[in-house]
């Protein structure tokens, strides 16, 4: 089973603050990370992979510094990597990384399942896997919690709003994963980093893919940030401390004055 | 490409504080843009000097060719859903500003009924596509479905509510007809006749505003933002009935098996107006129970932070934040919830927020109206009872 | 050499190894501290990360550590476990296993070593006595060599791990006396195992700190050990004492730095947030001094350590530097690290109050669990007395 896990790195939006005084957020010290979601869909990659043999690919859209989430998929236990690094690619919305990312998937040549993370933290806009998938004319199913192989079938766990479905579908296909809750994130050992540094770990750039360069980065995105901001505010809330009748009095005096009594 | 002016820049370092993505630095006072640079533009607005362009290709769009503001409608479980009712109360604002008409699309399997609603909630027109093969959501035929509509009838906004289907439809078509589109706005106006949507990014840390140089203009918009018509018109919607043509084979993905969640899932916690959130501070699962008092007195339903779920106390469709769902309900009281930044980002756009808290330092403060400081075993049966006064008093 | 400069192998280790702490260790320091011993479970975890004896090669199922990477696990355990517990034992047998696994017989490795590395045995030192600790050369252990191996008598105090060793298996890198005549020329280092053996008496001790892995004492009855056991050659192992000594020492610079440099980010946090006199405590100048002047310390012994255990590593793998240059460096290392990370610790602490002499937090385990370290592996009064030698000249060399 050939298998591309396509991952993204990510500053920890966890560690992210905000400078109280000029409103901006504060990136120093801010580690980058794998995109949480993309780390599961690698690892579910390398499962399926134990499972039914096969071979992972992981790729990466990003600047060079990118490479460290690659390595660390390598690690886990992906086969080879490729990151694509140009220029050409800075100011990407959506549709222009899907681009990118899908002639990547292309040039690596057949696959059976691409698997990503529903979402990156940076963004959460969760509209690259589909429009990955569009564009290499596969299904999809989104909010996949996991996926399994049965009978040349991927049977997916989706969650959705009022539960679960389980679906099926043939390869290939793109499957976009969130993370379950019982998923504890794999940490590679010493040598396991070591064995990652041995795989084939490729840049590709722009030329490399071939492709419409009108495509590619801000040229080809149809949509451009007009203004990034603080958003604005809120005022300080007030603070109870007192006795708990007290604060109750307080709680059904709000809670009547903004009319949900 | 982004270029510096180096005759323009005064070194003011103004760029460095403001990307996001630090990409700016500093060498011999001038600002040099890195490799992590996304273009996103915030350094060259923000530049006193107007020493930083970003060179965008020119577009040329024929505004005259399309028109109309459309409304992609959802249904759940034999009801419209709110975000789309939501959307039209957004979309007949947008509509009116632009003097184009506010249109619905309505796809399932005899669905014909809800347009009456469709149309008390603000949309004058209506296009129904009705088949037995789309009782069921299936991402293949509806992409084939809308993307020959909007071929078909060339709308100048198409809006979609962010929900797991808007979610998994809406890029679909954008890639499909190879449009822009923005993910999880929370806020839309019209700009000089353009569309500007507006949405949280970086964890809900910064805004963006986004335009889109390709027609329809599309977004998808959370739910619980916009406001639906407050009070509801009579209004009969023209409809206007597309056929089509739906092949089982052309829908690859099959589902072999849905499990409805009841009981504590039955109202969706992103559709609810009152939540009560519980997180690692209750303690015990007993504690639970407290909280479904106090949203039983208020109609509200139990929330939960991601490691309530993960005791399984509380079930998946009830976590709140990143790697569940985001909510922003009119009451969220959330109690012995610390406030994770990733928790936060799910709820910190509630309109009321009352936390419950023995940790006054707990970050959850920072996003609430009222901050209790105290045991919540005790604030909240006191609650109980006041609220129970109230009410009797009444 | 600009020692900041780690592989990016390290740093994904680093950075791995952190992830794996958070999941598996930090949220466990109360139940270590309660139950007095490292759960089976974690140490299970530890094999699987390849976290026990990683110095040892490949060949006996150990991770082929280099010191500096060993010194960064050491680092970033000290920051998960402030009690100190989990580096002991890490940095004990790290240091052991080296040795063991440099110069023990290769019946006695493959016997030994993959079970210490799948967390199965333990591997300790034991040299201290009751009555000795910096004096090896009076030790009242002997070894005396029989047809099968070798005789073992006497005693072994204050020794990490006594407990461990006699439940799991495993056992002791141990020095004892052969040429009564020789002083410290004289001195034969073996391995001596604790589990069910006949003629060995264990005792244990309480400490102050690190109170999940067990100090205690054996006395050696007239034991006899194969002669695969033997650690290099006999009366040479007053030799590779130092080797091992070294390689703790250069770890539990990091150890130090790791607890102290975390129970400083803990402070900040504090400061930062408590408020006195209407103001964060933090915006006191009396704490921004003692705050500056620490982290500067910690950074400075940081990098030290690291460019300490990289001369051990160059010296032990590639013959370069000399083993004279290597003591004096580690124990400069080891010198001043201890007692500035204890003092660091101590000022944290302070900052926090009564909450800070609280059992609820962690600054105290460390405190309790880092005044160890300027005695353990050498005391500060060892290392003076080896960095003022290698500067001196034999000829100076004290108490002769």
């Amino acid at each position: 089973m050939k298998i591309v896990a396509c991952v993204k790195q990510v500053p920890d939006t966890t560690e992210v603050k905000i400078d109280e005084k000029t409103g901006t957020l504060i990136r120093e010290g801010v580690p980058s990370i794998i995109n949480p979601f993309d780390q599961f869909a690698v690892e579910l990659a390398i499962k399926l992979k134990e499972e039914h043999g096969g071979e992972v690919s992981v790729i990466s859209m990003g600047p060079p510094q990118a490479k460290a989430v690659l390595t660390k998929s390598l690690a886990l236990g992906a086969d080879k990597a490729v990151l694509l690094s140009d220029r050409k690619f800075a100011g990407a919305d959506t549709l222009a990384t899907a681009y990118t990312l899908a002639l990547a998937i292309e040039k690596l040549g057949d696959f059976d399942l691409v698997l990503c993370g529903l979402q990156a933290i940076d963004g959460d806009t969760a509209q690259v896997g589909p429009e990955m998938a569009q564009r290499l004319k596969i299904p999809q199913i989104t909010y996949a919690e996991n996926v399994v192989f049965e009978d040349n079938k991927f049977i997916v766990d989706k969650l959705t709003e009022s539960g679960l479905e389980k679906l099926q579908v043939k390869p290939p296909a793109l499957v976009a994963v969130i993370t379950p809750s019982d998923f504890v994130p794999g940490n590679p050992p010493f040598s396991k980093i070591m064995k990652a540094k041995k795989k084939p770990l490729d840049t590709w750039t722009a030329d490399d893919l071939g492709g419409d360069p009108e495509r590619f980065g801000l040229n080809g995105s149809p949509t451009w940030v007009k203004r990034v901001y603080s958003p604005p505010r809120k005022e300080k809330g007030e603070i109870l401390t007192d006795p708990p009748e007290e604060v109750a009095k307080r709680l059904v005096e709000i809670l009547a004055k903004e009319g949900f009594l | 490409m982004i270029e510096v002016d180096a005759e323009k820049c005064s070194g003011c370092k103004k760029c460095v504080k403001v990307c996001p993505y630090g990409a700016v630095t500093m060498a011999d006072k001038l600002a040099v843009i890195g490799d992590e640079c996304n273009l996103c533009g915030a350094c060259e607005q923000n530049c006193p000097e107007g020493a930083i362009t970003i060179q965008r290709k020119k577009v040329e769009i024929d505004e005259s060719k399309f028109k109309d503001v459309w409304v992609v409608a959802e249904i759940a479980e034999n009801k419209l859903k709110n975000v789309t009712l939501e959307l039209l109360g957004k979309g007949r604002e947008l509509a009116d500003e632009l003097g184009q008409t506010l249109c619905a699309v309505l796809i399932g399997k005899d669905v014909k009924s809800y347009t009456k609603v469709l149309g008390e909630y603000g949309a004058d027109k209506i296009y129904l596509a009705e088949n037995d093969l789309l009782e069921f959501y299936n991402t293949d035929s509806y992409n084939m479905i809308i993307s020959g509509m909007i071929l078909q009838f060339n709308p100048n906004i198409v809006l979609f509510g962010a929900t797991h289907v808007g979610r998994d439809l809406a890029p679909r078509i954008a890639s499909n007809l190879e449009l822009g589109l923005t993910a999880d706005c929370t806020g839309l106006s019209i700009d000089e006749g353009r569309l500007l949507q507006t949405r949280p990014a970086f964890g809900g840390n910064v805004m963006a505003d986004i335009l889109s140089h390709t027609r329809p203009q599309m977004a998808t918009v959370r739910p619980n933002v916009m406001k639906k018509l407050e009070s509801p018109t009579d209004k009969v919607p023209e409809i206007v009935e597309v056929s089509v043509n739906v092949d089982p084979r052309g829908m690859r993905t099959k589902v072999l098996e849905r499990t409805e969640i009841s009981g504590v899932g039955a109202v969706k916690i992103d559709e609810a107006d009152v939540i009560i959130a519980g997180g690692r501070g209750l303690g015990s699962k007993e504690n639970l129970k407290l909280l479904q008092d106090l949203a039983d007195e208020l109609g509200g339903v139990l929330g939960a932070s991601r490691v309530i779920v993960d005791e399984q106390w509380l079930p998946k469709s009830q976590q709140i934040g990143q790697s569940g769902i985001t909510v922003s309900p009119k009451l969220y009281i959330g109690a012995g919830i610390s406030g994770a930044i990733q928790h936060l980002v799910g709820m910190k756009s509630s309109d009321t927020i009352i936390v419950i808290n023995k940790d006054p330092n707990a970050p959850i403060f920072e996003v609430a109206k009222i901050g209790v400081v105290g045991d919540l075993t005790q604030v909240i049966p006191a609650l109980i009872e006041a609220i129970k006064a109230h009410k009797a008093a009444q | 050499m600009n020692i900041q400069t780690f592989s990016e192998e390290q740093d994904l280790f680093r950075e791995s190894l952190r992830e794996f702490c958070e999941q598996t260790i930090v949220p466990r320091r109360t139940e270590l501290e309660d139950k007095k011993e490292i759960p089976d479970d974690i140490i299970k975890a530890m094999a699987e990360f390849e976290l026990l004896a990683p110095s040892v090669s490949p060949d006996f199922g150990g991770a082929g550590f280099d010191a500096v990477t060993a010194g960064i696990a050491a680092e970033e355990l000290a920051r998960a476990d402030p009690t100190c517990s989990i580096p002991v034992l890490y940095l004990v047998q790290c240091s052991w296993g080296h040795v063991f696994n440099k110069f023990g017989t290769e019946e006695a490795k493959g016997e030994i070593l993959p079970k210490v590395t799948k967390g199965e045995a333990i591997c300790g030192i034991a040299t201290t006595e009751a009555d000795i600790g910096s004096d090896l050369g009076n030790m009242v252990t002997t070894i005396k060599p029989t047809d099968k191996g070798y005789v073992i008598n006497g005693n072994k105090n204050y020794i990490s791990g006594v407990r461990e060793a006699a439940k799991y298996g495993g056992g002791h890198v141990t020095l004892a006396r052969q040429d009564l005549e020789a002083g410290t020329r004289g001195m034969t280092m073996f391995f001596f195992p604790l589990k069910d053996v006949p003629g060995v008496t264990i005792s244990e001790d309480e400490e102050m700190g690190r109170e999940a892995i067990s100090t205690g004492g054996f006395i050696i009855d007239n034991v006899e050990i194969p002669k695969h056991y033997l650690i290099g050659e006999e009366n040479k192992g007053f030799y590779l004492v130092h080797i091992g000594y070294e390689y703790a020492r250069g770890l539990i610079a990091l150890v130090c730095v790791g607890a102290a440099m975390k129970s400083i980010e803990n402070g900040i946090a504090y400061i930062k947030e408590r408020k006195a006199f209407g103001r964060p405590i933090g915006k006191y100048e009396a704490i921004q001094f003692a705050l500056a002047e620490h982290y500067t310390r910690l950074e400075m012994a940081r990098d030290f350590a690291y460019k300490a255990l990289y001369y051990l590593e160059k010296e032990q793998s590639e013959g370069k530097y000399s083993r004279m240059e290597v003591s004096k460096i580690i124990a400069m290392s080891k010198l001043l690290t201890p007692g500035w990370a204890f003092n660091a610790i101590d000022d944290a602490m302070q900052w926090q109050g009564a909450f800070g002499y609280s059992r609820e937090c962690p600054d105290q385990s460390a405190l309790r669990a880092i005044r160890s370290f300027t005695l353990a592996e050498g005391s500060r009064e060892i290392m003076r007395l080896i960095v003022a030698r290698e500067l001196l000249g034999k000829d100076f060399i004290a108490y002769k």
